[in-house]
């Protein structure tokens, strides 16, 4: 029943978890709590990109290392250029943490 | 990363082929002649007056027996080495750079370096093999390589008991080959089946190599423990396959 815990550290993941830090300090909600809502965090923008995003971007840079441990690919690439429909992003290092698409527990 | 012992090639630049010693080819058994160490076709580094010696070594051929003036360029070399301590692979897929671990398809760590190309697998008995280099020297360097990125992760590895399996070597002679001919008269060592493999596949007994000959004229090498293996074969099959020179 769980999804991938990969969002969390991504700038909306990490705002969310430093203002359930700070409701906890304050006492006004209990860690137990603040474990449910990152769970449904997870299950929900799982889902969001799962059925509700339909754009592509492709990308392409120098690999510099990549590696692949307990079903995760992870690469590190130099001078990289990410092409949208109409927009090019270019970057110098970007790192990718990439989790297995199809086999993600239901 | 010279060996000043060996004398065959300075393994810098893998498209120029290593001179040979003449030492090395008296083992071939050409004759009582000395045979002349000439350079590959492509370079010119002696002058060609005929009748003058080719190369400072050895004075010029009087007879057929020539050689073939090519040399097989390696393009592959097979190591294994035992580094000699059991290893935690996924804390090594964890900590290593450009290793890739998948227990469930292959129980061993499969990690790359640049310098010199090759790709090494690496098992949690401390066992590694390592594949691609295009010298035995590379091997060996590319083996020292992975085995101090694995020391660098905190186990005492050693390097024990290094050995290459195996050697690939390729080349050129230039000329098409009739290979249905070959297969005729070399039956017992040939097998020639154009509709499964392009190639005919000889078994040589001595040295022990196989070659794949294909109709470009273009041979493949492989089966060596060491380089003048590959060089035997190819002197050996050399005139066989000139006799089947496409006209």
């Amino acid at each position: 029943m769980s999804a991938y815990q990969l969002y969390r550290n991504t700038t909306l993941g990490q705002c969310l978890q430093e203002s359930l830090d700070e409701l906890i300090q304050m006492g006004q909600i209990t860690p137990q709590l603040a474990l449910k809502v990152l769970l449904q965090i997870d299950k929900a923008i799982n889902n969001a990109l799962a059925t509700r995003v339909k754009s592509r971007v492709s990308f392409k840079g120098k690999l510099n290392t990549y590696r692949f441990c307990d079903n995760v690919w992870t690469f590190v690439l130099n001078t990289a250029e990410f092409k949208d429909v109409g927009e090019i992003a270019k970057v110098d290092k970007v790192k990718i943490v990439a989790c297995d698409g199809k086999s993600a527990d239901k | 990363m010279e060996n000043s012992n060996f004398p065959y090639s300075s393994g810098m630049t893998p498209h120029q082929s290593p001179m040979v010693s003449p030492g090395t080819l008296q083992s071939f058994g050409l004759g009582p002649t000395p045979t002349p160490v000439m350079p590959p076709s492509n370079s010119s580094m002696y002058p060609t007056t005929p009748g003058a010696p080719m190369t400072p070594f050895s004075p010029a051929p009087a007879s057929a027996s020539e050689g073939s003036g090519i040399i097989p360029t390696l393009q592959n070399i097979v190591c294994t080495v035992n580094l000699g301590v059991k290893l935690e692979l996924k804390k090594i897929a964890l900590h290593a750079r450009n290793a890739e671990y998948n227990p469930k398809r292959f129980a061993a760590v499969i990690m790359r370096i640049r310098d010199p190309r090759t790709t090494a697998l690496i098992f949690s008995s401390g066992k590694m093999v390592c594949t691609g280099a295009k010298s035995e020297d590379f091997a060996k360097l590319a083996a020292r390589k992975y085995a101090r990125i694995i020391q660098k992760l905190g186990f005492a590895a050693k390097f024990k008991d290094f050995k290459i399996q195996n050697m690939v070597g390729s080349c050129d002679v230039k000329f098409p080959i009739r290979l249905e001919g070959l297969v005729l008269t070399h039956g017992k060592f040939s097998s020639y089946e154009p509709e499964l493999f392009p190639g005919l596949i000889y078994r040589m007994l001595k040295p022990r190599i196989v070659l794949l000959i294909f109709v470009s004229g273009k041979v493949v090498l492989t089966g060596a423990k060491v380089r003048n293996e590959i060089y035997e074969a190819f002197e050996n099959i050399y005139p066989i396959l000139k006799g089947f020179k496409k006209q």
